[in-house]
């Protein structure tokens, strides 16, 4: 009994410091509710520009959900393509690239949004990124599943196994017939089994959302890659705004980076932004 | 025999007179260009036989006549392939000599042929005083220095030095010469580079120009179209030509009096045109949407569709673009028809014809199409511009807007359209892509954080662990408990029935029967159900059997368990019966004893 006294101390701590937060955060949440919805007003008046800043205010507020970078990435493309007209070319403001940067963070919040996936692929093509070097099939496999739900999907899945299996682990101890014994010993022995799984799975799926070193170029212009971080040393590469890279170091106003197809090079980091 | 040839020659003779009726031409020939101190042939030349005496000579006035008229006929008879044609030819030739510079008439002579008069036309002859005319005292020269440095000369001539863009140069390489010249040996065009070039048809008559004020014979080599394809100005570099002339040399020394005293020499000369440059415009500002280039002065025509057609039936649209420019330069204009109206491949056919002014023709555009479904359409005009270089102005010429209904055929839907997929029925076509629309709604609420390897999660894992603990500690006490259970009656088994058994002895010494085989029976029955944890509404004879069998129980000892039973039911309810109830009890007691032996071991 004292152990669970215990608990249910820890448990009512943490609702009261949840509840806490919220009513720090309850102003925040109110602004940003405004803001998404004249972001929304804006993009349908075709007023991208207006609608970039709303959703961008949502960010800095620290209310960003993966919808809001959706819609914030959209409001960017669709800005890009409208200044076509005063610019004569698409995208001159840098716009592709934080469209494809915005995408990156909703999928980075929730893997499984189709939506924000199609649109980036669309996105990815007006760049100039080069093509990944393909993962091996065990690789794709894991990703696909890896990216079928969040981490916490994952770990809620994880938990609700591990508590069935524990259930038909007692069914299995104290169980008297044979047929029933048999039955709880596999499915248990199966839901064990899922339990490591999933939590490999959402432990996946946290390492790739905490530690993503990805960063994607938003210089408006072709932005030379040079071969050391040195701007007189040989221009090795010049991606478009929008190529996502990966950061290895920085040095410096320079950082080392990893194109997809395993080329490296030194960028200002200037030009770049992390995911 | 004789007699028969000359009956033929006299039918030849009339034959040919008659020919020569038919046709009497009286001309003139003289050059139309003469330097000042130089002598010059008139010639007047007629194929039929004049009446004797009937010429009259113009009055030549501003000449001099140094000799003439020389009268010269000439008659010939010719039998091609089986077929005679004869001729005749009668010239009067005078040697005239200029007065004065100017420009001069030669007036009209007349003659009478068979009772009719002929007149040549006037000639007009322009006389000039040339520069530097060196004739005589060159007996001493090679036969190269007779022929001066202008005295052989090659010139490209440019219809225009300033064009647009598109718009046809003719360019004419020109010889001039004042030798007699024997043979081109080679030429060497050059690359007309930033042109598109053409080659013209010409004539190869020669005839007679002053240049640099000289006379000169003139002989066309070669004529080109040129159509710049560049602004700027483009320079035509010069073109090489080599040529053999001939110079005739008196000699006085060696005179020969059957071959005379001339040396023919041939002289090679290698001759470089001067390059000229064109200076090429760009076109106005302002040009129409339409416009591709096309430079000239063109029209259109337009043959349209039926207006009422049937689905699923192919019809066409056709085109014409007539006129002068550079029509292999049109583009075919662009045809934009109704979103379910199938376009195939526009067909050209051309009919052009390069002449000196441009290349002139027309160009026929055929555009055939399907319509797919039903409904009334409207074409949208055809454009077609092109600049014209005289007024220097953009011109555009359109088609006129055009409607035509589309009846069904009854196969196929009528096109729907939706959100920028047109379906006809059987397939969907992807027309474009652009990024989905953004999320609408009330703002969603931040995820929430992550809940693994967090204090939360632990705790949860922890939690269920420790439920899975108390769960199974308490449940597997409660078994045990409800096992200890049993386990106590059955170890109260034998006690029990021992209790029972001593009823059973109690009325066995009161001598009460009927309660004594009550008492055994219950102490048995009682025995077995608690022993073997099995309820006594359940227990038969046949179960016990079972079930002490199922224990180890020897088959004997379960018949007299039985036995006892059967005996006691039967002692019961017979009173009559003698039945020993100590030698019953007794044995009950040996029974369960045994059994008890078995079970327990």
């Amino acid at each position: 009994m004292n152990i669970i006294d215990r608990l249910t101390v820890i448990v009512a701590l943490m609702v009261c410091l949840t509840t806490a937060n919220d009513a720090y955060s309850a102003d925040a949440t109110t602004t940003a509710a405004a803001c998404w919805d004249e972001g929304i007003e804006a993009y349908e008046a075709r007023d991208y520009a207006k609608a970039v800043e709303a959703f961008e205010h949502i960010v800095t507020l620290g209310e960003a959900s993966e919808d809001v970078y959706y819609n914030l990435a959209g409001a960017y493309f669709k800005l890009g393509q409208q200044n076509i007209s005063s610019t004569l070319r698409p995208f001159a403001g840098g716009e592709l690239g934080r469209a494809v940067l915005n995408y990156h963070r909703a999928l980075r919040i929730d893997p499984a949004m189709e939506d924000a996936r199609y649109n980036l692929d669309l996105a990815v093509d007006h760049t100039n990124d080069t093509e990944a070097v393909p993962d091996s099939f065990i690789t794709q496999l894991w990703h696909s599943l890896r990216d079928m739900t969040g981490t916490n999907g994952w770990t809620v899945a994880s938990i609700i196994m591990l508590a069935i299996a524990l259930m038909l682990t007692i069914v299995y101890l104290l169980g008297q017939r044979i047929v029933l014994r048999k039955v709880t010993f596999f499915t248990a022995l199966v839901l064990y089994i899922g339990f490591m799984l999933t939590t490999a799975l959402a432990i996946s799926s946290h390492m790739a959302t905490t530690n993503d070193t990805r960063a994607v170029v938003i210089c408006n212009d072709t932005t030379p890659v040079h071969a050391s971080p040195d701007s007189a040393s040989k221009i090795i590469r010049q991606p478009s705004q929008g190529v996502t890279l990966e950061v290895l170091r920085s040095h410096g106003e320079w950082s080392e980076i990893l194109f997809a197809d395993g080329e490296k090079g030194w960028i200002r980091t200037s030009q770049i932004e992390n995911i | 025999m004789m007699r028969i040839r000359h009956l033929m020659l006299v039918a030849i003779a009339l034959l040919s007179t008659v020919a020569a009726w038919a046709q009497v031409s009286f001309t003139v020939d003289a050059p139309a260009l003469v330097a000042l101190g130089n002598n010059f042939r008139v010639e007047f030349s007629v194929d039929a036989e004049p009446e004797k005496g009937s010429f009259e000579a113009p009055s030549f006035e501003g000449f001099d006549v140094l000799a003439g008229p020389s009268i010269s006929t000439g008659h010939s008879i010719q039998f091609i392939n089986g077929r005679q044609s004869a001729s005749y030819n009668c010239t009067y030739t005078y040697v005239l000599m200029p007065q004065a510079a100017g420009n001069y008439t030669i007036g009209s002579a007349a003659i009478k042929v068979d009772g009719t008069s002929y007149s040549t036309k006037p000639l007009p002859i322009e006389v000039i005083v040339e520069k530097g005319t060196a004739t005589g005292g060159k007996t001493q020269q090679t036969p190269d220095s007779r022929i001066a440095q202008d005295d052989i000369l090659l010139r490209l001539k440019l219809s225009s030095t300033e064009a647009y863009k598109g718009e046809a140069i003719r360019a004419s390489l020109v010889l001039y010469t004042r030798v007699s010249i024997d043979n081109i040996e080679s030429l060497t065009m050059p690359p007309f580079d930033g042109f598109w070039s053409q080659q013209l048809e010409f004539e190869n008559s020669p005839s007679r120009e002053e240049y640099n004020g000289k006379i000169y014979e003139t002989y066309k080599i070669n004529e080109l179209l040129l159509s710049p394809q560049q602004s700027g100005t483009i320079v035509i570099p010069e073109v090489q030509m080599d040529v053999r002339a001939q110079v005739i040399v008196q000699d006085n020394k060696r005179y020969d009096p059957f071959f005379g005293g001339r040396q023919v020499y041939h002289v090679t000369r290698n001759l470089k045109s001067a390059p000229v440059s064109i200076k090429v415009k760009e076109f106005p500002a302002g040009a129409p949407a339409s416009f591709q280039g096309a430079v000239g002065s063109f029209s259109l025509t337009c043959d349209m569709p039926e207006t009422e057609l049937v689905a699923n039936t192919s019809d066409r649209l056709e085109l014409t673009i007539t006129g002068n420019g550079n029509l292999k330069f049109i583009t075919a204009p662009r045809l934009t028809l109704p979103e379910s109206f199938e376009v195939y491949d526009t067909k050209v056919t051309d009919n052009i014809m390069i002449t000196a002014t441009g290349t002139s023709g027309s160009i026929t555009y055929s555009y055939p199409f399907v319509a797919r479904s039903a409904g009334e359409f409207t074409i949208e005009p055809l454009e077609f511009s092109y600049f014209d270089p005289t007024t220097g102005e953009y011109r555009t010429l359109a088609t006129e807007r055009f409607n035509i209904s589309v009846e069904d055929d009854g196969s196929t839907p009528t096109a729907t359209t939706t959100g920028g997929m047109v379906s006809y029925g059987s397939a969907m076509r992807q027309l474009d892509r652009d990024i989905r629309f953004i999320h609408t709604g009330t703002l969603p609420t931040k995820g929430a954080a992550t809940i693994l390897l967090t204090p939360l999660y632990w705790l949860l894992i922890t939690l269920l662990v420790a439920l899975f603990i108390v769960a199974y500690v308490a449940l597997r006490k409660r078994m045990i408990n409800s096992r200890n259970v049993v386990a106590r009656r059955m170890k109260r088994a034998d006690k029990v029935a021992v209790q029972r058994l001593r009823m059973a002895e109690k009325s066995m010494k009161e001598l009460n029967r009927h309660s004594f085989y009550e008492e055994m029976l219950r102490a048995m029955w009682g025995y077995i159900s608690d022993k073997f944890n099995i309820p006594v509404s359940n227990l038969t004879k046949e179960t016990i059997r079972e079930e002490l069998y199922r224990r180890g129980v020897s088959s004997a000892i379960a018949e007299q368990f039985c036995e006892i039973i059967s005996r006691s039911e039967e002692a019961q309810y017979a009173p009559s019966v003698d039945g020993d109830m100590n030698e019953v009890y007794t044995e009950a007691i040996e029974v369960i004893s045994k059994i008890e032996e078995v079970v327990k071991r």
